[in-house]
């Protein structure tokens, strides 16, 4: 009984965070005056603007997909399957710019192609002027997103080449040579989850502002924050946001008709992580040079450009002096509602991972889904939800940013502690049962300490999410009460550069802390094993 | 010690059936061993008795207690008082070997003081009470089996439920181990259902064995 209340209750909390907003903002679309009306929609429809809107954003996410996609996969290839050299430093090396605001990476490219920066000391002002417009654009917003969503595509292949049967691959190699087999057995195999991760760039993409905003380069997003922020139009705000919300809708009917059986079935077929690496022999030294370079030209050239930007004490000073409340109230959010996730993502992770109430699947979309959506959507819904004077308890106060936040990354979490619990054998639960411990016990003695490395990962991960976090923050943040990427962001418009970099750097700085010190946590009790 | 009745039991899995119309009485003290193919329903039918699973048609009493029926557990596993040793024994590794046998004594709110009296007395029966403080890792095949059986003894059992406890270990070991499970039955007392699919260990552990096949006793 206490099993079933707990995970209800845990629905019920992801209900009233994630879905209750997006149902308002729907009912509010479609009824003005207290009558049904597709006006709203009528005049999105009607707009060129509108039109011209979502197509710079379906442009923008589909060439940022395949961008992502074209240089992911086969570095995931590289990292998670071959004998490449300094594999574990490249891993952490390209993953870094998804762990940061993206619009830090724009900063930073800034800072390396903009007039006057790096390239016009190096080249000119004339190739400069060439470089900047080429950043100012699609092309820019495509270079930047590329690199900040690249590790996604990278992480789920080296995930998904794990699940591959190294008997499958064995079989192959009987047959003809390790480039045959990945061809021929190892790619195929994997591909529903590359596929899987291209969908989830694209929608990312999709939902990303700050990068576009940045770089001068006009989404459908930004439109419904301008009519949100700036026209306060909340009807053309809603109505203007649905087609972003019917576009996640359909991203997820395509996961769960087309690609989640097969890459489930991949799954049931793992050889519980062994994996067979492949020899690249006389190609090992090209491999390791063109992986340094990319890595060289994505990660380390913008960021530690954007280092030399901020290199003056003074900056760092006026950064904490300006933002050092917002810096405080960021890690303190994010340190919140990283706990938050935790316990709530542990328990649906459980729910899904035990099916353990009938309408897991539709839990598990649900979670799936307010991720994929963009920020801008739900930071409408959680407006129109609580801005009313009986909820202004929610409304005026941090709480708002958490329900947010909840909504938005409890896929992370829920994910991290599914995919924890199957590595904890049923029996382990099942002996607890069998010496007579009810279900709150046997989680909090067995399965909570077994799935600890899990939980602590999801806390660090969740923490960084709700650290880099903008969209969420910038819709609905109190007067008063911003975040460090938000207050970033407004201080963009006009601060000085080396303040704005020194800023950046802060951020990455935070973001990157808690990830060195679960390294070595790990390191530590897989020495102590 | 408590008998055994199942009582034309049937299970299926995804529409196949696994267990069809399975009648079996264990009696008090009896060591009772299934033995079987892989995959013939013996492993489903010691869960059944657990109430791990739970029967689509027939009834299983433990005692004069009716503990599932027609679908339904009528009493959960934590209440049926039943120890179990699992094939993979299920040893919980962030706990010692202490930790691991004392876990169930706490859960049944037994004093500190009686807890550790029991937990040295029961180490000692399997010979484990030097390793106290070991994690299971550092256990070998053998000494892990003997923790598994002092972990599922420590609660004075009425019916202990094996499931092919020695099958991932070497032969001398195993046959050791037969030795190790017929001494501890004579000395505490308590009624055996063991499942295996060993010919030999069948044959010395059981004093009746039943063979199954596709689900169904076609042997007792």
């Amino acid at each position: 009984m206490v099993k079933y209340v707990t995970l209800v209750l845990v629905v019920v909390l992801l209900i009233v965070a994630g879905l209750l907003p997006v149902l308002a903002m729907l009912a509010q679309s479609i009824i003005a005056d207290g009558r049904l009306s597709l006006d709203a929609y009528a005049t999105v429809l009607r707009s060129r603007n509108q039109w011209a809107l979502l197509w710079h954003s379906i442009a923008l996410s589909s060439l940022t997909t395949v961008m992502a996609t074209a240089i992911g996969m086969p570095l995931g290839v590289l990292l998670g399957k071959t004998d490449l050299p300094f594999r574990r430093a490249f891993l952490v090396l390209f993953t870094i710019p998804l762990l940061i605001p993206p619009y830090i990476m724009a900063v930073a490219w800034f800072h390396v192609l903009g007039r006057g920066k790096l390239v016009a000391r190096l080249c000119g002002d004339a190739v400069a002027a060439v470089t900047s417009d080429l950043l100012f654009g699609l092309p820019g917003c495509v270079l930047v997103l590329s690199s900040v969503f690249m590790p996604v595509v990278m992480l789920l292949t080296m995930a998904f080449l794990k699940t591959v049967n190294p008997r499958l691959e064995e079989a192959g190699r009987n047959m003809t040579g390790w480039w045959g087999v990945l061809k021929g057995i190892t790619v195929p195999l994997i591909l529903p989850g590359v596929l899987l991760s291209a969908l989830l760039t694209f929608l990312l993409t999709l939902g990303e502002f700050g990068v576009p905003h940045y770089l001068r380069f006009n989404v459908y997003p930004a439109e419904t924050f301008s009519q949100f922020s700036a026209f306060y139009d909340f009807r053309a705000a809603t109505a203007g946001a649905m087609p972003l919300a019917a576009i996640t809708l359909a991203a997820l009917v395509v996961e769960r008709t087309c690609l989640r059986r097969r890459t489930y079935e991949i799954q049931l077929a793992s050889q519980a992580g062994e994996i067979l690496s492949v020899p690249l022999g006389r190609f090992r030294g090209l491999c390791l040079l063109l992986v340094t370079m990319l890595c060289l030209l994505v990660v380390i050239l913008p960021l530690l450009i954007l280092l030399a930007a901020a290199s003056s004490l003074g900056a760092y000073w006026q950064a904490l002096t300006q933002a050092g409340d917002s810096l405080v109230r960021s890690l303190l959010y994010a340190g919140t509602a990283a706990s938050i996730l935790t316990i709530v993502g542990f328990f649906a992770g459980y729910l899904i991972h035990y099916q353990a109430l009938p309408f897991w699947l539709t839990i598990d979309s649900l979670t799936i889904f307010l991720f994929a959506l963009p920020s801008t959507v739900i930071g409408v819904g959680l407006i129109l939800l609580w801005n009313r004077p009986a909820t202004n308890f929610i409304y005026a106060t941090p709480i708002v940013i958490m329900c947010g936040l909840l909504a938005q990354y409890c896929a992370i979490t829920s994910r991290i502690t599914a995919s924890t619990l199957t590595e904890i054998p049923a029996s382990m639960d099942e002996a607890a049962q069998m010496v007579g411990a009810g279900w709150v016990r046997r989680v909090a003695c067995i399965t909570a300490p077994l799935a600890k490395k899990g939980l602590l990962a999801g806390w660090v991960v969740a923490f960084i999410f709700c650290l880099r976090d903008m969209g969420i923050s910038m819709m609905v943040y109190p007067p008063g009460l911003d975040t460090l990427p938000v207050r970033t962001f407004t201080l963009m418009a006009n601060g000085p550069t080396d303040l704005i970099a020194a800023l950046c750097m802060i951020m990455v700085l935070g973001a990157l802390t808690p990830l060195g010190i679960l390294a070595l946590v790990f390191k530590g009790s897989r020495f102590r094993a | 010690m408590k008998s055994i009745t199942f009582e034309s039991i049937s299970k299926q899995y995804n529409k196949r059936p696994v267990v069809r119309d399975f009648s079996l009485d264990v009696g008090e003290g009896e060591r009772l061993v299934i033995f079987g193919p892989s995959g013939c329903g013996k492993t489903t039918i010691l869960r059944l008795a657990a109430g791990l699973v739970m029967p689509d048609r027939g009834r299983i009493f433990i005692g004069e207690r009716l503990v599932a029926a027609e679908g339904r557990n009528i009493v959960s596993p934590e209440g049926r008082q039943v120890g179990m040793v699992f094939q993979d024994l299920a040893l919980w590794p962030h706990l010692t070997v202490r930790g691991n046998v004392e876990f169930g004594l706490k859960v049944q709110g037994v004093s500190s003081s009686q807890r550790r009296q029991r937990i040295a007395d029961m180490l000692r029966l399997v010979q484990m009470d030097s390793r106290m403080d070991a994690k299971p890792a550092q256990l070998s095949g053998g000494e892990q089996q003997r923790v598994a059986l002092a972990r599922a003894l420590v609660l004075q059992p009425q019916v202990l439920l094996m499931d092919e406890p020695l099958s991932s270990l070497d032969y001398e070991l195993s046959v050791a181990l037969r030795q190790e499970i017929l001494r501890l039955h004579h000395e505490i007392g308590f009624t055996l259902l063991y499942v295996t699919h060993d010919r030999e260990e069948a044959a010395q552990i059981g004093n009746r064995v039943v063979v199954l096949r596709h689900g169904m006793v076609v042997k007792r």
